[in-house]
Protein backbone atom coordinates (compact mmCIF):
# COMPACT_ATOMS: atom_id res chain seq x y z
CA UNK A 1 0.00 0.00 0.00
CA UNK A 2 1.20 3.28 -1.20
CA UNK A 3 1.33 6.59 0.61
CA UNK A 4 -1.58 7.74 -1.73
CA UNK A 5 -3.77 4.76 -0.91
CA UNK A 6 -3.49 5.47 2.71
CA UNK A 7 -7.15 6.20 3.74
CA UNK A 8 -7.56 10.59 4.26
CA UNK A 9 -8.24 10.25 7.94
CA UNK A 10 -5.43 7.93 8.82
CA UNK A 11 -3.36 10.81 7.50
CA UNK A 12 -4.91 13.98 8.96
CA UNK A 13 -4.88 12.00 11.96
CA UNK A 14 -1.36 10.64 12.05
CA UNK A 15 -0.40 14.31 11.32
CA UNK A 16 -2.26 15.65 14.53
CA UNK A 17 -1.33 12.58 16.54
CA UNK A 18 2.49 13.72 16.27
CA UNK A 19 2.06 17.12 16.36
CA UNK A 20 0.37 16.54 19.78
CA UNK A 21 2.83 14.00 21.06
CA UNK A 22 6.24 16.18 19.34
CA UNK A 23 4.74 19.50 21.66
CA UNK A 24 4.23 16.72 24.59
CA UNK A 25 7.89 15.33 24.04
CA UNK A 26 9.23 18.82 23.53
CA UNK A 27 7.63 20.08 26.91
CA UNK A 28 9.90 17.62 29.01
CA UNK A 29 13.31 19.67 27.72
CA UNK A 30 12.02 22.75 26.65
CA UNK A 31 9.22 25.51 26.78
CA UNK A 32 9.75 29.29 26.11
CA UNK A 33 9.35 30.41 29.73
CA UNK A 34 8.81 28.46 33.30
CA UNK A 35 4.86 27.38 32.58
CA UNK A 36 4.17 28.55 36.36
CA UNK A 37 6.33 32.12 36.51
CA UNK A 38 4.22 34.88 37.89
CA UNK A 39 4.47 37.96 36.15
CA UNK A 40 1.42 39.91 37.44
CA UNK A 41 2.98 43.26 35.60
CA UNK A 42 2.28 41.06 32.11
CA UNK A 43 -1.25 39.91 32.71
CA UNK A 44 -3.42 39.67 29.58
CA UNK A 45 -1.21 40.28 26.93
CA UNK A 46 -2.13 39.62 23.20
CA UNK A 47 -0.08 37.64 21.21
CA UNK A 48 3.40 38.91 20.75
CA UNK A 49 6.79 37.68 19.76
CA UNK A 50 7.74 37.38 23.26
CA UNK A 51 4.44 35.63 23.86
CA UNK A 52 3.13 34.12 20.92
CA UNK A 53 0.10 33.37 22.16
CA UNK A 54 0.17 36.08 25.21
CA UNK A 55 -0.42 35.78 28.74
CA UNK A 56 -2.74 34.84 31.26
CA UNK A 57 -4.44 36.86 34.39
CA UNK A 58 -1.35 36.20 36.49
CA UNK A 59 0.89 36.47 33.50
CA UNK A 60 1.80 33.24 33.01
CA UNK A 61 3.37 32.09 29.59
CA UNK A 62 0.11 30.47 27.54
CA UNK A 63 2.25 28.66 25.66
CA UNK A 64 4.12 26.79 27.76
CA UNK A 65 1.10 25.90 30.41
CA UNK A 66 -0.36 24.61 26.56
CA UNK A 67 2.75 22.75 26.26
CA UNK A 68 3.13 21.02 29.71
CA UNK A 69 -0.62 20.21 29.67
CA UNK A 70 0.06 18.46 26.74
CA UNK A 71 2.63 16.20 28.65
CA UNK A 72 0.32 15.90 31.70
CA UNK A 73 -2.71 14.64 29.14
CA UNK A 74 -0.44 12.41 27.12
CA UNK A 75 1.41 10.52 30.32
CA UNK A 76 -2.64 10.62 31.80
CA UNK A 77 -3.94 8.99 28.97
CA UNK A 78 -1.08 6.73 27.82
CA UNK A 79 -0.88 5.25 31.11
CA UNK A 80 -4.54 4.74 31.99
CA UNK A 81 -5.01 3.37 28.74
CA UNK A 82 -2.19 0.81 29.13
CA UNK A 83 -3.25 0.05 32.02
CA UNK A 84 -6.83 -0.55 31.73
CA UNK A 85 -6.06 -2.47 28.16
CA UNK A 86 -3.63 -5.17 29.33
CA UNK A 87 -6.03 -5.77 32.41
CA UNK A 88 -9.26 -5.43 30.24
CA UNK A 89 -7.26 -8.19 27.16
CA UNK A 90 -5.96 -10.20 29.69
CA UNK A 91 -9.71 -10.96 31.15
CA UNK A 92 -10.91 -11.19 27.76
CA UNK A 93 -8.28 -13.93 26.69
CA UNK A 94 -9.06 -15.70 29.85
CA UNK A 95 -12.78 -15.55 29.84
CA UNK A 96 -12.20 -16.78 25.96
CA UNK A 97 -10.08 -19.48 26.78
CA UNK A 98 -11.82 -21.03 29.98
CA UNK A 99 -15.59 -20.16 28.63
CA UNK A 100 -18.26 -21.71 30.35
CA UNK A 101 -18.82 -19.62 33.90
CA UNK A 102 -15.74 -17.95 34.15
CA UNK A 103 -16.77 -15.88 30.79
CA UNK A 104 -19.87 -15.46 31.76
CA UNK A 105 -18.96 -13.90 34.98
CA UNK A 106 -16.33 -11.47 33.14
CA UNK A 107 -18.82 -10.16 30.40
CA UNK A 108 -21.84 -9.27 33.20
CA UNK A 109 -18.96 -7.75 35.36
CA UNK A 110 -17.93 -5.88 32.03
CA UNK A 111 -22.17 -4.91 31.28
CA UNK A 112 -21.87 -3.83 35.01
CA UNK A 113 -19.09 -1.42 33.83
CA UNK A 114 -21.07 -0.30 31.27
CA UNK A 115 -23.83 0.57 33.02
CA UNK A 116 -21.90 3.23 34.39
CA UNK A 117 -21.35 6.40 32.02
CA UNK A 118 -17.79 6.60 32.26
CA UNK A 119 -17.45 10.29 33.03
CA UNK A 120 -20.03 10.42 35.91
CA UNK A 121 -17.98 7.43 37.29
CA UNK A 122 -14.76 8.70 36.98
CA UNK A 123 -16.09 12.06 38.83
CA UNK A 124 -17.35 9.39 41.53
CA UNK A 125 -13.79 8.11 41.71
CA UNK A 126 -12.18 11.07 42.11
CA UNK A 127 -14.90 12.73 44.67
CA UNK A 128 -13.94 9.38 47.01
CA UNK A 129 -10.48 9.33 46.83
CA UNK A 130 -9.78 12.82 46.30
CA UNK A 131 -8.89 15.16 43.43
CA UNK A 132 -5.32 14.15 41.91
CA UNK A 133 -3.78 12.75 38.62
CA UNK A 134 -3.40 9.43 39.89
CA UNK A 135 -6.58 9.09 40.54
CA UNK A 136 -7.85 10.22 37.01
CA UNK A 137 -5.70 7.71 35.86
CA UNK A 138 -7.06 4.70 37.90
CA UNK A 139 -10.08 6.10 37.02
CA UNK A 140 -10.24 5.89 33.57
CA UNK A 141 -8.02 2.75 33.36
CA UNK A 142 -11.05 1.26 35.15
CA UNK A 143 -13.49 2.84 32.35
CA UNK A 144 -11.14 1.08 29.48
CA UNK A 145 -11.13 -2.20 30.97
CA UNK A 146 -14.47 -3.65 30.14
CA UNK A 147 -14.11 -2.35 26.66
CA UNK A 148 -10.83 -3.94 26.49
CA UNK A 149 -12.16 -7.68 27.76
CA UNK A 150 -15.59 -6.96 24.98
CA UNK A 151 -13.10 -5.97 21.96
CA UNK A 152 -10.51 -9.57 22.63
CA UNK A 153 -13.11 -11.63 24.09
CA UNK A 154 -15.01 -11.00 20.89
CA UNK A 155 -11.73 -11.27 18.69
CA UNK A 156 -10.59 -14.11 20.45
CA UNK A 157 -13.60 -16.15 20.14
CA UNK A 158 -13.02 -15.56 16.32
CA UNK A 159 -9.37 -16.61 16.48
CA UNK A 160 -10.22 -20.13 19.05
CA UNK A 161 -11.93 -21.93 16.19
CA UNK A 162 -9.06 -21.74 13.51
CA UNK A 163 -7.61 -24.73 12.52
CA UNK A 164 -4.02 -23.63 13.70
CA UNK A 165 -5.55 -23.44 16.97
CA UNK A 166 -6.71 -27.35 16.81
CA UNK A 167 -3.51 -27.91 15.42
CA UNK A 168 -1.27 -26.44 18.35
CA UNK A 169 -4.06 -28.48 21.01
CA UNK A 170 -3.42 -31.39 18.99
CA UNK A 171 0.16 -30.72 20.06
CA UNK A 172 -0.09 -30.63 23.28
CA UNK A 173 -0.25 -26.61 24.09
CA UNK A 174 -2.43 -25.81 27.07
CA UNK A 175 -4.82 -23.19 27.01
CA UNK A 176 -2.57 -20.13 28.32
CA UNK A 177 0.31 -21.13 25.95
CA UNK A 178 -2.27 -20.75 23.05
CA UNK A 179 -3.81 -17.71 24.41
CA UNK A 180 -0.56 -15.93 24.48
CA UNK A 181 1.51 -17.53 21.42
CA UNK A 182 -1.55 -17.73 19.34
CA UNK A 183 -4.33 -15.81 20.23
CA UNK A 184 -2.78 -12.20 21.42
CA UNK A 185 -0.93 -11.93 18.31
CA UNK A 186 -3.75 -12.12 16.11
CA UNK A 187 -6.33 -10.17 18.44
CA UNK A 188 -3.44 -7.38 18.10
CA UNK A 189 -5.42 -5.43 15.37
CA UNK A 190 -8.41 -5.09 17.09
CA UNK A 191 -7.08 -4.10 20.21
CA UNK A 192 -4.33 -1.25 19.14
CA UNK A 193 -7.51 0.25 16.98
CA UNK A 194 -9.52 0.39 20.10
CA UNK A 195 -6.80 1.36 22.42
CA UNK A 196 -6.25 4.09 19.38
CA UNK A 197 -9.96 5.54 19.87
CA UNK A 198 -9.71 5.02 24.20
CA UNK A 199 -6.84 7.03 24.15
CA UNK A 200 -9.66 10.31 22.26
CA UNK A 201 -11.80 9.35 25.29
CA UNK A 202 -9.06 9.38 27.79
CA UNK A 203 -7.91 12.71 26.77
CA UNK A 204 -11.54 14.10 27.03
CA UNK A 205 -12.23 12.78 29.93
CA UNK A 206 -8.91 13.56 31.53
CA UNK A 207 -9.78 17.44 30.57
CA UNK A 208 -13.42 17.15 31.95
CA UNK A 209 -12.26 15.98 35.01
CA UNK A 210 -9.76 18.74 35.19
CA UNK A 211 -12.46 21.31 34.45
CA UNK A 212 -14.40 20.43 37.24
CA UNK A 213 -11.01 20.89 39.57
CA UNK A 214 -11.09 16.86 40.08
CA UNK A 215 -7.89 16.23 38.08
CA UNK A 216 -4.63 18.35 37.98
CA UNK A 217 -3.86 20.54 40.60
CA UNK A 218 -2.14 23.76 40.66
CA UNK A 219 0.26 24.64 39.58
CA UNK A 220 0.72 21.65 37.60
CA UNK A 221 -1.22 23.15 33.57
CA UNK A 222 -3.98 21.06 32.40
CA UNK A 223 -6.42 22.13 29.12
CA UNK A 224 -9.34 21.19 31.40
CA UNK A 225 -8.49 23.56 33.93
CA UNK A 226 -7.31 27.01 31.80
CA UNK A 227 -10.52 26.45 30.35
CA UNK A 228 -12.35 26.90 33.66
CA UNK A 229 -9.94 29.45 34.61
CA UNK A 230 -10.80 31.22 31.06
CA UNK A 231 -14.63 30.76 32.06
CA UNK A 232 -14.67 33.46 34.25
CA UNK A 233 -12.85 35.99 32.25
CA UNK A 234 -14.75 35.18 28.91
CA UNK A 235 -15.37 39.24 28.41
CA UNK A 236 -12.04 40.20 29.78
CA UNK A 237 -10.13 37.79 27.74
CA UNK A 238 -12.20 35.75 25.58
CA UNK A 239 -9.26 34.49 23.68
CA UNK A 240 -7.99 32.48 26.99
CA UNK A 241 -10.67 30.06 26.70
CA UNK A 242 -9.81 29.62 22.73
CA UNK A 243 -6.42 28.36 22.97
CA UNK A 244 -7.11 25.06 25.30
CA UNK A 245 -10.15 24.21 23.63
CA UNK A 246 -8.14 24.37 20.42
CA UNK A 247 -5.86 22.08 22.14
CA UNK A 248 -8.26 19.80 23.50
CA UNK A 249 -10.12 19.54 19.41
CA UNK A 250 -6.98 18.86 17.85
CA UNK A 251 -5.33 16.25 20.46
CA UNK A 252 -9.13 14.05 20.49
CA UNK A 253 -9.84 14.69 16.47
CA UNK A 254 -6.04 13.45 15.58
CA UNK A 255 -6.45 9.91 17.83
CA UNK A 256 -9.98 9.42 17.01
CA UNK A 257 -9.45 9.84 13.21
CA UNK A 258 -6.54 8.17 13.40
CA UNK A 259 -8.05 4.90 15.23
CA UNK A 260 -10.81 5.46 12.44
CA UNK A 261 -7.80 5.59 9.72
CA UNK A 262 -6.72 2.43 11.33
CA UNK A 263 -9.41 0.33 11.75
CA UNK A 264 -10.14 1.23 7.76
CA UNK A 265 -6.81 -0.18 6.87
CA UNK A 266 -6.89 -3.65 9.63
CA UNK A 267 -10.45 -4.73 8.28
CA UNK A 268 -10.49 -3.35 4.27
CA UNK A 269 -14.06 -5.09 4.51
CA UNK A 270 -15.85 -1.64 6.66
CA UNK A 271 -13.91 0.66 4.44
CA UNK A 272 -15.55 -0.38 1.71
CA UNK A 273 -18.79 -0.38 2.64
CA UNK A 274 -18.95 3.33 3.36
CA UNK B 1 -1.79 -48.92 24.16
CA UNK B 2 -5.25 -47.17 23.27
CA UNK B 3 -8.45 -48.73 23.70
CA UNK B 4 -11.54 -48.30 22.90
CA UNK B 5 -14.91 -50.24 24.69
CA UNK B 6 -18.25 -49.08 22.92
CA UNK B 7 -17.43 -45.57 23.05
CA UNK B 8 -20.05 -43.48 21.21
CA UNK B 9 -19.65 -39.40 20.35
CA UNK B 10 -23.46 -38.17 21.15
CA UNK B 11 -25.06 -34.56 20.31
CA UNK B 12 -27.74 -34.82 22.33
CA UNK B 13 -29.75 -38.63 21.70
CA UNK B 14 -27.72 -38.54 17.93
CA UNK B 15 -24.82 -40.75 17.84
CA UNK B 16 -21.83 -39.27 15.37
CA UNK B 17 -20.24 -42.12 16.58
CA UNK B 18 -21.93 -45.51 17.68
CA UNK B 19 -20.42 -47.84 19.94
CA UNK B 20 -17.19 -48.61 18.43
CA UNK B 21 -14.39 -50.85 19.58
CA UNK B 22 -10.94 -50.37 18.54
CA UNK B 23 -7.33 -51.13 19.89
CA UNK B 24 -4.65 -49.54 18.87
CA UNK B 25 -1.18 -50.71 19.21
CA UNK B 26 2.29 -49.67 18.92
CA UNK B 27 3.36 -50.00 15.04
CA UNK B 28 -0.27 -50.49 14.08
CA UNK B 29 -1.59 -49.06 10.37
CA UNK B 30 -4.89 -48.80 10.76
CA UNK B 31 -6.56 -47.16 7.81
CA UNK B 32 -10.23 -45.48 8.24
CA UNK B 33 -12.33 -45.04 4.88
CA UNK B 34 -16.28 -43.33 4.37
CA UNK B 35 -17.63 -40.87 2.55
CA UNK B 36 -17.56 -37.56 4.57
CA UNK B 37 -19.86 -37.19 7.69
CA UNK B 38 -19.52 -40.90 8.68
CA UNK B 39 -17.99 -39.86 11.40
CA UNK B 40 -14.42 -40.75 11.04
CA UNK B 41 -12.99 -37.13 12.07
CA UNK B 42 -15.16 -37.56 15.58
CA UNK B 43 -13.78 -40.65 16.13
CA UNK B 44 -9.96 -39.27 15.36
CA UNK B 45 -11.47 -36.45 17.79
CA UNK B 46 -12.58 -38.43 20.61
CA UNK B 47 -9.20 -39.98 20.62
CA UNK B 48 -7.73 -36.75 21.09
CA UNK B 49 -9.96 -36.04 23.76
CA UNK B 50 -10.90 -32.71 21.00
CA UNK B 51 -14.32 -33.27 20.77
CA UNK B 52 -16.25 -29.97 20.20
CA UNK B 53 -17.76 -28.90 23.71
CA UNK B 54 -21.35 -29.36 22.39
CA UNK B 55 -21.02 -33.09 21.62
CA UNK B 56 -20.19 -36.08 24.67
CA UNK B 57 -18.03 -39.07 24.25
CA UNK B 58 -19.58 -42.08 26.36
CA UNK B 59 -18.50 -45.64 27.29
CA UNK B 60 -14.67 -46.28 27.52
CA UNK B 61 -11.71 -44.80 25.99
CA UNK B 62 -8.42 -46.30 28.09
CA UNK B 63 -4.82 -44.96 26.95
CA UNK B 64 -2.18 -47.01 28.52
CA UNK B 65 -4.30 -49.03 31.23
CA UNK B 66 -5.57 -45.23 32.46
CA UNK B 67 -9.55 -44.39 31.76
CA UNK B 68 -9.64 -40.84 29.57
CA UNK B 69 -13.60 -41.08 28.62
CA UNK B 70 -14.09 -37.89 31.20
CA UNK B 71 -10.75 -36.61 32.19
CA UNK B 72 -10.30 -33.20 32.44
CA UNK B 73 -8.70 -30.74 29.79
CA UNK B 74 -5.35 -30.51 31.83
CA UNK B 75 -5.39 -34.34 31.67
CA UNK B 76 -5.63 -34.51 28.02
CA UNK B 77 -2.98 -31.72 27.15
CA UNK B 78 -0.28 -34.00 29.34
CA UNK B 79 -0.98 -36.92 26.66
CA UNK B 80 -1.36 -34.77 23.47
CA UNK B 81 1.85 -34.67 21.69
CA UNK B 82 3.39 -37.41 23.98
CA UNK B 83 0.92 -40.23 23.58
CA UNK B 84 -1.19 -38.90 20.79
CA UNK B 85 -0.70 -36.33 17.71
CA UNK B 86 -2.64 -35.61 15.00
CA UNK B 87 -2.17 -34.05 11.57
CA UNK B 88 -5.13 -32.00 9.51
CA UNK B 89 -6.24 -31.84 6.01
CA UNK B 90 -5.72 -28.13 5.20
CA UNK B 91 -2.32 -27.75 5.50
CA UNK B 92 -2.92 -23.64 5.20
CA UNK B 93 -5.39 -23.56 7.70
CA UNK B 94 -3.33 -24.65 10.70
CA UNK B 95 -0.28 -22.82 10.64
CA UNK B 96 -0.54 -19.67 11.73
CA UNK B 97 0.31 -17.17 9.87
CA UNK B 98 1.58 -14.56 11.86
CA UNK B 99 4.33 -16.82 13.25
CA UNK B 100 7.48 -18.31 11.85
CA UNK B 101 7.07 -22.26 11.17
CA UNK B 102 10.35 -22.70 13.33
CA UNK B 103 8.77 -21.15 16.23
CA UNK B 104 5.48 -23.20 15.70
CA UNK B 105 6.92 -26.16 15.96
CA UNK B 106 9.43 -25.24 18.76
CA UNK B 107 6.54 -24.45 21.01
CA UNK B 108 5.63 -27.86 22.28
CA UNK B 109 9.32 -28.28 23.43
CA UNK B 110 9.71 -25.38 24.91
CA UNK B 111 5.93 -26.05 26.75
CA UNK B 112 6.15 -30.06 26.90
CA UNK B 113 9.42 -31.25 27.20
CA UNK B 114 10.82 -27.98 28.97
CA UNK B 115 13.89 -27.60 26.74
CA UNK B 116 15.52 -24.76 26.17
CA UNK B 117 15.64 -21.91 23.51
CA UNK B 118 18.45 -23.31 21.33
CA UNK B 119 18.12 -27.12 22.33
CA UNK B 120 14.29 -26.66 20.75
CA UNK B 121 16.29 -24.96 18.27
CA UNK B 122 18.48 -27.99 17.00
CA UNK B 123 15.30 -30.34 17.22
CA UNK B 124 13.15 -28.70 15.31
CA UNK B 125 16.20 -28.53 12.71
CA UNK B 126 16.36 -32.71 13.50
CA UNK B 127 12.34 -32.39 12.54
CA UNK B 128 12.87 -30.98 9.60
CA UNK B 129 15.53 -32.69 7.90
CA UNK B 130 13.49 -36.33 9.11
CA UNK B 131 10.52 -35.28 7.79
CA UNK B 132 12.14 -33.77 3.99
CA UNK B 133 12.47 -30.13 4.56
CA UNK B 134 15.38 -29.05 2.78
CA UNK B 135 17.83 -26.01 4.18
CA UNK B 136 16.07 -26.67 7.50
CA UNK B 137 18.18 -23.78 9.08
CA UNK B 138 16.71 -21.14 6.23
CA UNK B 139 13.72 -22.53 6.38
CA UNK B 140 12.98 -21.95 10.37
CA UNK B 141 12.98 -18.41 9.78
CA UNK B 142 10.18 -18.05 7.28
CA UNK B 143 6.69 -18.06 7.35
CA UNK B 144 3.63 -20.20 6.38
CA UNK B 145 3.25 -18.40 2.87
CA UNK B 146 6.76 -18.64 1.86
CA UNK B 147 5.81 -22.43 1.69
CA UNK B 148 4.30 -24.69 -0.87
CA UNK B 149 1.70 -27.08 0.30
CA UNK B 150 3.76 -29.99 0.27
CA UNK B 151 6.29 -28.36 2.92
CA UNK B 152 3.15 -26.96 4.74
CA UNK B 153 2.05 -30.37 5.37
CA UNK B 154 5.57 -31.81 5.98
CA UNK B 155 6.13 -28.26 9.10
CA UNK B 156 2.52 -29.72 10.34
CA UNK B 157 4.00 -33.67 10.53
CA UNK B 158 7.14 -32.03 12.01
CA UNK B 159 5.25 -30.27 14.66
CA UNK B 160 2.84 -33.68 15.62
CA UNK B 161 6.14 -35.54 16.14
CA UNK B 162 8.07 -33.03 17.96
CA UNK B 163 7.48 -34.61 21.00
CA UNK B 164 7.89 -38.45 19.54
CA UNK B 165 3.91 -39.17 20.22
CA UNK B 166 3.46 -43.07 20.34
CA UNK B 167 0.05 -42.95 17.74
CA UNK B 168 -0.22 -40.42 15.14
CA UNK B 169 -3.76 -39.41 13.70
CA UNK B 170 -4.06 -38.28 10.01
CA UNK B 171 -6.98 -36.29 9.27
CA UNK B 172 -6.97 -36.58 5.27
CA UNK B 173 -3.76 -35.58 5.33
CA UNK B 174 -3.38 -35.50 1.36
CA UNK B 175 -6.71 -34.28 0.53
CA UNK B 176 -5.41 -30.52 -0.12
CA UNK B 177 -2.27 -31.99 -1.95
CA UNK B 178 -2.10 -32.62 -5.30
CA UNK B 179 -1.33 -36.44 -6.41
CA UNK B 180 2.07 -36.52 -6.64
CA UNK B 181 2.73 -34.71 -3.43
CA UNK B 182 -0.21 -36.52 -1.62
CA UNK B 183 1.99 -40.09 -2.55
CA UNK B 184 5.32 -38.22 -1.10
CA UNK B 185 3.43 -37.31 1.96
CA UNK B 186 1.28 -40.78 2.33
CA UNK B 187 4.74 -42.82 2.16
CA UNK B 188 6.44 -40.36 4.33
CA UNK B 189 3.92 -41.24 6.80
CA UNK B 190 4.54 -44.81 6.04
CA UNK B 191 8.32 -44.18 6.71
CA UNK B 192 8.21 -42.48 10.17
CA UNK B 193 5.93 -45.19 11.23
CA UNK B 194 7.64 -47.82 10.82
CA UNK B 195 11.18 -45.83 11.68
CA UNK B 196 9.45 -44.57 15.27
CA UNK B 197 7.49 -47.64 15.98
CA UNK B 198 4.86 -45.33 15.91
CA UNK B 199 0.90 -46.16 15.56
CA UNK B 200 -0.47 -44.08 12.40
CA UNK B 201 -4.46 -43.54 12.08
CA UNK B 202 -4.86 -42.82 8.31
CA UNK B 203 -8.06 -41.36 7.54
CA UNK B 204 -8.65 -40.49 3.92
CA UNK B 205 -10.85 -40.60 0.85
CA UNK B 206 -8.59 -41.88 -1.34
CA UNK B 207 -8.57 -45.81 -1.26
CA UNK B 208 -5.40 -45.44 -3.23
CA UNK B 209 -3.60 -44.22 -0.52
CA UNK B 210 -5.16 -46.15 2.78
CA UNK B 211 -3.90 -49.58 0.67
CA UNK B 212 -0.36 -48.55 0.37
CA UNK B 213 -0.26 -47.03 4.13
CA UNK B 214 -2.04 -49.13 6.21
CA UNK B 215 -2.72 -52.97 7.00
CA UNK B 216 -5.75 -52.76 8.91
CA UNK B 217 -8.95 -51.07 7.64
CA UNK B 218 -12.09 -49.73 9.10
CA UNK B 219 -15.07 -48.83 7.00
CA UNK B 220 -17.64 -46.41 8.70
CA UNK B 221 -21.03 -45.03 7.73
CA UNK B 222 -23.40 -43.09 10.12
CA UNK B 223 -20.71 -43.45 12.79
CA UNK B 224 -21.05 -47.50 12.98
CA UNK B 225 -17.76 -49.43 12.27
CA UNK B 226 -19.71 -51.58 9.57
CA UNK B 227 -16.56 -53.44 7.76
CA UNK B 228 -13.13 -53.78 9.49
CA UNK B 229 -10.38 -56.30 8.60
CA UNK B 230 -6.91 -55.91 6.99
CA UNK B 231 -6.85 -53.49 4.27
CA UNK B 232 -5.99 -56.21 1.53
CA UNK B 233 -8.46 -58.50 2.18
CA UNK B 234 -11.46 -55.79 2.87
CA UNK B 235 -10.64 -54.11 -0.39
CA UNK B 236 -9.96 -56.81 -2.42
CA UNK B 237 -13.05 -58.84 -1.04
CA UNK B 238 -15.59 -55.69 -0.08
CA UNK B 239 -17.94 -57.68 2.07
CA UNK B 240 -20.30 -54.59 3.10
CA UNK B 241 -22.35 -53.68 0.60
CA UNK B 242 -21.36 -50.06 1.69
CA UNK B 243 -17.84 -51.00 0.91
CA UNK B 244 -18.45 -52.75 -2.22
CA UNK B 245 -20.51 -49.20 -3.37
CA UNK B 246 -17.33 -47.13 -2.14
CA UNK B 247 -14.94 -49.25 -4.18
CA UNK B 248 -16.50 -49.45 -7.07
CA UNK B 249 -17.34 -45.86 -7.41
CA UNK B 250 -13.43 -45.33 -7.56
CA UNK B 251 -12.68 -43.40 -11.04
CA UNK B 252 -10.32 -45.33 -13.35
CA UNK B 253 -8.38 -43.66 -15.85
CA UNK B 254 -9.16 -46.20 -18.53
CA UNK B 255 -12.78 -46.80 -17.82
CA UNK B 256 -13.78 -43.06 -18.25
CA UNK B 257 -11.02 -42.38 -21.02
CA UNK B 258 -12.25 -45.05 -23.45
CA UNK B 259 -15.70 -46.32 -22.55
CA UNK B 260 -17.03 -43.16 -21.64
CA UNK B 261 -19.03 -44.87 -18.96
CA UNK B 262 -20.86 -43.49 -15.97
CA UNK B 263 -19.27 -43.63 -12.62
CA UNK B 264 -21.03 -45.83 -10.58
CA UNK B 265 -22.08 -44.19 -7.29
CA UNK B 266 -24.23 -44.80 -4.36
CA UNK B 267 -27.47 -43.73 -4.66
CA UNK B 268 -28.07 -40.93 -2.13
CA UNK B 269 -25.80 -38.90 0.28
CA UNK B 270 -25.30 -39.35 4.08
CA UNK B 271 -28.28 -38.29 5.94
CA UNK B 272 -27.82 -35.61 8.13
CA UNK B 273 -27.41 -37.28 12.23
CA UNK B 274 -30.99 -36.31 12.98
CA UNK B 275 -32.10 -38.41 10.41
CA UNK B 276 -30.26 -41.93 10.17
CA UNK B 277 -31.94 -44.64 10.06
CA UNK B 278 -32.93 -46.57 13.33
CA UNK B 279 -31.41 -49.66 12.17
CA UNK B 280 -28.58 -50.25 10.17
CA UNK B 281 -27.74 -46.73 9.08
CA UNK B 282 -26.91 -47.98 5.56
CA UNK B 283 -30.37 -48.92 5.07
CA UNK B 284 -32.46 -46.71 2.34
CA UNK B 285 -29.53 -46.60 0.47
CA UNK B 286 -28.57 -50.22 -0.07
CA UNK B 287 -28.92 -51.51 -3.03
CA UNK B 288 -29.13 -55.37 -0.94
CA UNK B 289 -31.35 -54.55 1.41
CA UNK B 290 -34.08 -56.84 3.84
CA UNK B 291 -36.91 -56.28 5.55
CA UNK B 292 -35.21 -55.99 8.37
CA UNK B 293 -32.61 -53.44 8.05
CA UNK B 294 -34.39 -50.47 8.55
CA UNK B 295 -35.29 -51.36 11.77
CA UNK B 296 -32.96 -53.69 13.43
CA UNK B 297 -29.30 -52.79 14.11
CA UNK B 298 -27.10 -55.56 12.43
CA UNK B 299 -24.30 -57.76 14.96
CA UNK B 300 -21.24 -57.52 14.20
CA UNK B 301 -19.89 -60.93 12.59
CA UNK B 302 -16.57 -62.61 11.28
CA UNK B 303 -16.81 -63.78 7.48
CA UNK B 304 -14.66 -66.58 6.73
CA UNK B 305 -11.95 -64.50 5.06
CA UNK B 306 -11.68 -63.04 8.84
CA UNK B 307 -13.15 -59.66 8.27
CA UNK B 308 -15.80 -58.14 10.36
CA UNK B 309 -19.05 -57.23 8.69
CA UNK B 310 -22.33 -55.35 10.33
CA UNK B 311 -24.48 -56.30 7.71
CA UNK B 312 -27.77 -58.49 8.56
CA UNK B 313 -27.00 -60.62 4.88
CA UNK B 314 -23.87 -61.58 6.94
CA UNK B 315 -25.62 -63.07 10.22
CA UNK B 316 -25.84 -66.59 8.87
CA UNK B 317 -21.66 -66.85 8.89
CA UNK B 318 -21.99 -66.54 5.48
CA UNK B 319 -22.82 -64.58 3.21
CA UNK B 320 -26.71 -65.32 2.21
Amino acid sequence: MTLRQLPANLIIGAILVILVLGVALLSTIWTPYDHAALSISNKFQGPSFAHLLGTDQLGRDVVSQLMVAAGNSMVVAVTAVFIGGTIGTMLGLLASAKGGWVEDLVMRLSDLGFAFPALLFAIMLAAAFGPSLPNVVIAIAFINIPVFARVSRASANQIWTREYVFAARAAGLGKIAISRDHILPNIAAPVIVQATIEFALAILIEAALSYLGLGAQPPSPSWGRMLSEAQTLMYLAPQLAVYPGLAIVTAVLGFGLLGDGLRDISDPRLARER
Amino acid sequence: MIELKNMSVNLGIFSAVRGVDLVIKPGDRIGVVGESGCGKSMLALSIMGMVPDALSTVGSLIVDGQELIDAPESTWTAHRARTMSMIFQEPMAALNPLRRIGDIVAEPLLVHDGLGKSAARARVIDLFTEVGIPQPELRLRQYPHELSGGQRQRVLIALALACNPRLLIADEPTTALDANVALRITDLLVELAQERNMALLFISHDLGAVSRATRDILVMYGGDIVERGTTQQVLQEPAHPYTQGLIAARPQISQTATRRKRLPTIAGSVPALINLPKGCRFSGRCPRELAKCASTRPRAVTTDQGSTVMCHLFEGGTAQ
